[in-house]
């Protein structure tokens, strides 16, 4: 068939940057293409030049076998293409109809035609099974409900051309299956989909053909019955990538944290946390599953002190830490990466060194009384980036010329470093690309193996899988089960995952 | 890592920020000489104005300087924390009202070192405290600052008003003079010797050390590194351990206590009493002062002197040529606009990146 995009040689410069280097890019008419690749590979910079956001400074755009030159995203849309972002572009106030209109309302005598409108949008949720109520307000919408919306947006608006930016990052093991469903069958009417992603999994499951990205030049592209998924992650990465890590067989030790029927309500007053509570141990990893949004992020602040419970105790190491402010914990052997690594996790306007030292600068030998010694600063800042592999020329950078994986591997080295007692974790790969992530899981894996107590808190199932010596499995605001590694499949923790299941009270020991 | 690199990396970016500010100075002068023009005075007059500011009238232009350079101070100790103080005004009528209460019962002939430390204590414990009131407000009831300090202001003002009105009016005054009975020489605050009789003042050391103070703190303390990062990202430093509450209301006591010190120095060393409308809004200025730094403090060193050369040669253009002094207020306003301009489209550049980024 022919092809409807054809990006050709397209190169973009940024100041100090080469972010696509001669890049081809081609999707034929009914295919998905996966595009594929490590932060910073220049993925996002092809696709918003297809958009409109950029100008290539070299090669030619074509849509449909005509040159075009795409100035913005209106003219983007107007020539048929649809882009689902990562981070939803909805008006959370507004119902799904004014959401899906917003922009390209159709007018009868200078009023909205909300009955014409009504209807093409059914005929299109009917089409291709993307049902949602149109007269509910977006705020109360689930992500995976979020996400049809969008979809049905860019339909609404006559794409025929579909950009989808890393859409499996948010929703559950069912929505996931459910989208593939609709992507195919939008597929199967002629729609070319561009689906970025960082899972090869989705990749081989859904895609006809991929092209891999890596430092801006393309080192792939082929079809997907050609691929798999060692020689994906070889090109991606450019090296052997070994997820499979070896872990010392040692019983975990005495409790490290516990957590003793926690409950906490949210901004709206609901409650968050229903009553939680579990330990962990020295030398094991435990892994808490479950989809966004059911009380992990309160869960974890509960512990690290950014959130007060309204009941229930927090201990470590045998002490009461539910009153501590966060300093006390911090210095009692608490580390913590937090969910938002930027809201939460650094200061992007400060240098890398500001944002390393962050646990220590008022410390001896670094600080005394209160005076900063910024040479030996320096040299630990210096010491980490090396350590970690953060790719700066120095630390005194400010922490924005860092790509999200790097920013990351700052967050990840200035809490690791501190040698907890405790390690919490969430979501540390967010984001980041498939080199970080093994080295990320191996740090994870050696404190457990030093010893230390790790909590885990992941909405990707993989990574609690694949290093959790427990898997505790949360739906709103509760426990629903507790599975030891070996018992811990994609398919058992799947269905406490929805709510669909609770296990027996008897089998969970925290309980 | 290369020492020797990050330093020519730190000495460029100096240089650029310097270079973009002298360009926005030009500009706003220019601006300023086109009113000039167009009202009929004489085009160069703040040209000339400034000129003898730096030769023939240096010490008008100390003078005006300290209290810049302090209002500065005093500005951008709460703007690194990402806390407004617009109240610079009223902490230094507070300052001044304390200076003044204890300078009025200075006896003749008593230490004179002393006194002076007594003074300036109380004065800036008087600024710090009344900083201290939006400082809780904010803290406790979630009163944004600007609305609070601003507000604030009115109430210092008056309460001077009140003061030279009524109890501390000086009681053998023979005309009506707003203002309390002359402070005995013990209180007053040396002149120096060489620029008398101007009242170009010792004030100018206090201003250094303070700059000095507050430089070192700023980089070298962990106090410093607190307040950066309290005003980088308040949700970060709390989850590293550190109380942001605690850190606003230190930058606050700061502020305010510099400001107590500014109002010290304009009643010891200038007024010699306390008097109505003694204060042409250093406080305001001090915003200006530290907009055109980049709220750094060496910054606000040269930058003060800027200010305080501008608003002495304003004034002496206006004595000499008739030239309004308010010239100097619109070069001001001027040069806050176009800063202001320039945070904008850094802004909306900022945003536009971030939403082709799609984050």
């Amino acid at each position: 068939m022919a092809p409807v995009v054809e990006m050709l040689n397209i190169t973009k410069r940024f100041p100090g940057v080469l972010a696509n280097d001669q890049v081809t890019i081609t999707v034929d008419q009914g295919q998905i293409l996966g595009l594929i690749g490590e932060n910073g590979a220049g993925k996002s910079t092809m696709m918003n030049m297809l958009y409109g956001l950029f100008q290539p400074d070299e090669g030619t755009i074509r849509l449909f076998g005509r040159e075009v030159r795409i100035q913005s995203p209106n003219q983007a849309i107007s020539m048929g293409i649809g882009m689902v972002h990562q981070h939803f572009m909805l008006m959370p106030n507004l119902t799904v109809l004014q959401n899906i209109i917003l922009g390209k309302e159709p007018e009868k005598k200078g009023f909205i035609d909300t009955a014409a409108a009504r209807e093409k949008i059914q005929k299109i949720m009917e089409a291709y099974d993307l049902q949602v109520d149109l007269d509910e307000r977006v705020y109360q919408l689930s992500v995976g409900q979020k996400q049809r919306v969008e979809i049905v947006k860019a339909l609404y608006r006559e794409a025929r051309i579909l950009i989808m930016d890393e859409p499996t990052a948010v929703l559950t093991p069912q929505e996931t299956d459910k989208l593939i469903l609709v992507l195919q069958k939008l597929r199967d009417e002629g729609t070319a989909i561009i689906f970025i992603t960082h899972k090869l999994r989705e990749v081989m499951a859904l895609t006809d053909k991929v092209i891999v990205m890596r430092k801006g030049v393309v080192t792939g592209t082929l079809m997907t019955r050609d691929a798999d998924m060692d020689m994906l992650s070889n090109l991606m990465v450019g090296r052997e990538v070994n997820l499979d890590i070896p872990r010392a067989d040692i019983a975990p030790g005495e409790e490290v944290l516990a957590v003793k029927d926690l409950k906490v309500r949210n901004k709206k007053g609901l409650f968050a946390l229903r009553g939680i509570s579990f330990q962990v141990r020295k030398g094991e990893v435990v892994g808490i599953a479950g989809v966004e949004g059911n009380g992990q992020t309160e869960l974890i602040e509960c512990i690290a002190g950014m959130l007060r419970p309204e009941e229930g105790q927090v201990f470590l190491n045998g002490a009461d830490i539910t009153r501590m402010p966060i300093r006390r914990r911090r210095e009692a052997g608490l580390s913590h990466i937090p969910e938002d690594r930027l809201k939460v996790g650094s200061a992007k306007t400060c240098s890398i060194r500001d944002n390393l030292i962050m646990n220590r600068y008022y410390r001896k030998p670094y600080a005394s009384h209160g005076v900063m010694d910024n040479r030996k600063l320096l040299e630990l800042s210096e010491k980490l980036c090396q350590d970690f592999q953060i790719k700066t020329p120095d630390s005194t950078y400010l922490l924005s010329t860092l790509s999200g994986g790097n920013m990351q591997k700052v967050v990840f080295a200035r809490e690791m470093e501190m040698d907890p007692e405790l390690l919490v974790a969430a979501q540390p790969t967010r984001g980041v690309d498939i080199g970080a992530i093994e080295s990320i899981w191996h740090r994870i894996l050696e404190a457990r193996d030093a010893g230390k107590a790790v909590l885990l808190v992941s909405a990707e199932l993989d990574e609690v899988l694949s290093l959790a010596d427990r898997v505790l499995v949360m739906y709103e605001g509760e426990i629903m089960a507790e599975l030891p590694r070996a018992e811990a499949t994609e398919s058992a923790v799947a269905v406490y995952m929805t709510g669909a299941k609770r296990q027996e009270a008897s089998r969970r020991a925290g309980v | 890592m290369n020492r020797s690199g990050n330093l020519s990396k730190a000495a460029k970016a100096a240089g650029r920020s310097v270079f973009k500010r002298v360009l926005l100075i030009l500009l706003a002068l220019a601006v300023s000489s086109v009113f000039l023009a167009a009202s009929g005075y004489d085009a160069l007059a703040i040209f000339k104005g400034l000129y003898q500011s730096f030769t023939k009238d240096i010490a008008g232009t100390i003078r005006w300087s300290t209290a810049m350079v302090l209002a500065g101070l005093a500005v951008c100790v709460c703007y690194k924390a990402d806390i407004a103080n617009l109240g610079v005004d009223g902490q230094l009528f507070l300052g001044a009202a304390a200076a003044s209460m204890v300078a009025l019962h200075v006896q003749e002939g008593a230490n004179r070192a002393l006194s002076l430390v007594e003074i300036f204590l109380c004065a800036a414990l008087a600024g710090m405290l009344f900083a201290l009131i939006p400082a809780l407000l904010k803290i406790y009831l979630n009163v944004n600052e600007v609305v609070s300090t601003l507000l604030l202001n009115f109430i210092g003002e008056y309460f001077v008003n009140y003061l030279v009105n009524g109890p501390m009016r000086d009681p053998s005054a023979t005309t009506n003079l707003s203002a309390s009975a002359r402070f005995s020489e013990s209180a007053w605050l040396p002149h120096l010797a060489v620029f008398e009789p101007s009242s170009a003042n010792v004030g100018v050391y206090i201003a250094l050390v303070l700059l000095g103070a507050v430089t070192f703190v700023f980089y070298r303390t962990t106090l410093g590194h607190e307040i950066k990062m309290v005003g980088a990202n308040g949700e970060f430093a709390r989850y590293a351990g550190i109380n942001p509450k605690r850190t606003v209301i230190k930058c606050m006591c700061i502020s305010g206590a510099i400001a107590g010190v500014i109002g010290a120095i304009e009643v010891t060393a200038v007024q010699h009493r306390l008097i109505a409308g003694f204060n042409p809004e250093l406080g305001f200025k001090g915003i200006v002062v530290s907009l055109l730094a980049g709220n750094h403090p060496i910054g606000v060193l040269f930058s003060g002197i800027f200010f305080g050369a501008l608003k002495n040669g304003g004034t002496n253009m206006e004595r000499m040529t008739g030239v309004p002094s308010a010239i100097s207020s619109i070069v001001e306003g001027i040069i806050i606009l176009v800063i202001c301009a320039d945070f904008t489209f850094r802004f909306v550049r900022k945003k536009r990146k971030a939403e082709r980024e799609g984050t």
